[in-house]
């Protein structure tokens, strides 16, 4: 009774950290068509932000999460104009260059902060443990859960109920038309991008006290990320958050039933079965292009 | 006959000479730079074998790596038997650690030579067909097949690390013996492997560009400028797919086994991300039109690495990181693309003839048009 109530909350705590990190990358994707292979660097570079502010000026991770929100989205943006930006006839070219900046990014790091591995503190407030129902779930994973959600809200005002949002929009559905009408599709790329950027730093920022910072923890966040894009579809908010929860709570329950391993060989492999049958994800975007 | 064979075939002659003469010369005949070399030309091979799919026919494989990994392992798995035959049931050291009480069934066929080289090729290749044909019959294209390749090779690299009874995990397989031949114990360290590496390569890429040459290769071309009207011409596109696809798993299966000897031991970073990335963009830098120019792409990065890694000990990654957005910024078509625009600009600079200048010209355009379509998708 209370081991399924305990997965459960595990499947929630990986689906928030996914989805925070998952949604600045199909936002990206599913503006420009560019497959961001540099999203594991950013998040990692969140996280060395992150680590540096609360070793050089004891600046706690949730106060300091503006700054770390806009520390990445000026990489994103450098990023963006410096290099991205040549790109956009040549989706599939992103990949190589992507990964390229993400080699450059992660090479930078090391050489700056070396490749020990840091740790971060907690927020002191949010320690100890929520006992409901016999189940322990831990004050920090609530609250990243919480954030989450509220992410996932704000990106959805973002895009809807925005004059940036319709925009946005408009240049996703078509680019052309919309520069006739005075959009300018090159600044709704670059501050789209910059906003994935930031997400991705905000994700890494708060997955530090869970995890380990070091320079490669990206390349394995990036992989993950990927897959929840595809297969929630592409363009679709609703979809990227439900294949988050589906794969969530799909790694909980198999690495609880069987191991960590099988667990996470399965997840591929019904992803690869799924994208077989259904490329366009679990919830397409209805928009014509 | 289009330009860019009659390229090939110059580049390939020059391409051979350098493989054959310069490199050992290079290498001052001496066992350890022979060794090194041979490595770069395997490399080349691996990289020969993204730009067969990529480069030909449009299929962006980025889980390359998995079937030279198989390759690897199957090598390791013979030369791995070979050397444990003194031990208890013939049985190699790290089963005895884990307490394994025979040897499994799967390993028994590898005692044998011949069974180990078909079986290099043909498993690769056989594992690429099933898992072309189940993408293929599907239209699944583009970014859809990059993510499912990553997939599988991610999902076979973890079961190889968690099965480590019978893959030896996380540490691979080490201590290998000696390749034998036909009684010839294979020294990797002599100027024999180098020109049995060197001959593998050179036999390869002379089928491999036989194949393009072919009506077959034609089609492919045809698919990856339009896979569509390829379809409505009659063309059974999902098959010629699969054809690339698996001849390629069997090129990166060469590659792997031959790695294997080469470094003497398997492990599971030879079907990681990193490695599978880098083929993808060795052959970019070379350009994934020519599969020689992929090859030579793969020889010269690894070449480069060693040097610049000397000169400039950790800063060398970075380097290379700047080197690859360069090239993908600057040259999309890679080296080969560089070496064809100033062919054509020579050409029109030089030719008096108005009508052929009007054709180099045509042909620049056409070419031009085909990549901006391929780029459009």
């Amino acid at each position: 009774m209370h081991s399924w109530l305990n997965e459960i909350f595990i499947g929630l705590s990986l689906t928030s950290i996914l989805l925070m990190v998952a949604l600045g990358l199909a936002i990206i994707y599913g503006t420009m068509g560019v497959i961001n292979l540099a999203h594991g660097q950013f998040v990692m570079i969140g996280a060395y932000v992150a680590w540096f502010l609360q070793s050089q000026f004891g600046i706690g991770i949730i106060v300091g999460l503006p700054l770390i929100f806009i520390a990445g989205a000026l990489l994103g943006l450098a990023v963006e104009r410096t290099i991205i930006q040549r790109l956009y006839t040549r989706p599939l070219d992103t990949i190589l260059a992507t990964w390229g900046i993400g080699i450059v990014l992660e090479q930078l790091v090391r050489g700056l902060f070396g490749s020990d591995s840091r740790y971060v503190a907690r927020p002191e407030f949010l320690d100890g443990n929520l006992i409901l129902a016999g189940v322990h779930m831990s004050y920090y994973r609530l609250f990243i859960i919480g954030f989450a959600l509220l992410t996932l809200a704000v990106t959805w005002f973002l895009l809807f109920r925005t004059e940036f949002g319709t925009k946005l929009r408009a240049v996703i559905q078509n680019k052309e038309i919309s520069e006739c009408y005075g959009v300018s599709a090159n600044r709704v790329y670059a501050v789209t991008f910059a906003y994935g950027a930031g997400l991705a730093a905000i994700a890494g920022a708060l997955i530090t006290p869970m995890v380990s910072v070091t320079p490669t923890m990206g390349t394995g966040v990036v992989v993950d990320a990927f897959l929840v894009v595809i297969v929630g579809g592409v363009g679709s908010i609703v979809g990227t958050a439900a294949a988050a929860l589906m794969i969530g709570e799909a790694t909980a329950w198999l690495s609880y039933l069987l191991s960590e391993t099988t667990a996470r060989i399965l997840i591929l492999l019904g992803v690869i079965v799924l994208i077989r049958f259904r490329p366009q994800g679990l919830f397409p975007d209805k928009v014509r292009r | 006959m289009n330009k860019g064979f009659a390229i090939d075939c110059i580049g390939y002659a020059l391409f051979a000479v350098f493989v054959v003469l310069i490199i050992p010369w290079l290498a001052n005949y001496s066992g350890y730079d022979l060794n090194v070399y041979a490595r770069y030309l395997v490399l080349g091979m691996a990289a020969a074998a993204v730009a067969l799919s990529w480069g030909t026919a449009g299929i962006l494989n980025l889980g390359q790596a998995l079937t030279f990994g198989i390759g690897s392992y199957i090598m390791a798995m013979h030369l791995k038997l070979k050397a444990s035959e003194a031990q208890a049931g013939g049985m190699p050291d790290f089963m005895g650690w884990t307490n394994m009480e025979e040897l499994p069934w799967f390993w028994e066929p590898f005692q044998s030579v011949s069974f180990t080289l078909a079986a290099g090729i043909l498993i690769p290749v056989a594992i690429a067909s099933l898992i072309g044909g189940f993408m293929f019959r599907g239209r699944i294209t583009g970014v859809f097949v990059a993510i499912i390749t990553l997939s599988l090779m991610l999902a076979v690299q973890l079961w190889i690390i968690s099965e480590q009874r019978f893959t030896g995990g996380q540490n691979g397989l080490t201590g290998l013996a000696a390749l034998e031949l036909f009684g010839w114990s294979v020294d990797v360290y002599g100027l024999a492997f180098y020109y049995m590496v060197a001959g593998c390569l050179l036999v390869v890429l002379t089928l491999a560009l036989l194949f393009l040459r072919s009506k077959a290769g034609l089609v492919l071309r045809a698919i990856r400028a339009d896979p569509e009207r390829t379809r409505f011409f009659g063309y059974d596109v999902s098959t010629y797919e699969v054809v690339a696809f698996a001849t390629s798993a069997g090129i990166a299966g060469i590659a792997g086994m031959l790695y294997a000897m080469i470094l003497g031991f398997a492990s599971p970073t030879y079907m990681g991300l990193s490695l599978s990335l880098a083929f993808v963009i060795w052959a970019a830098v070379g350009g994934r039109e020519s599969i020689v120019a992929a090859t030579l792409g793969g020889i010269g990065v690894n070449m480069a690495e060693g040097r610049l890694s000397d000169l400039f000990f950790d800063q060398w990654t970075l380097i290379l990181g700047v080197i690859f957005i360069v090239v993908v910024l600057f040259l999309p078509r890679g080296l080969f693309g560089l070496v064809m625009d100033l062919r054509i600009k020579l050409e029109s600079h030089f030719m008096a003839n108005p009508i052929s200048r009007m054709n180099t010209s045509l042909d620049k355009h056409r070419s031009e048009t085909t990549a901006s379509q391929r780029e459009g998708k």
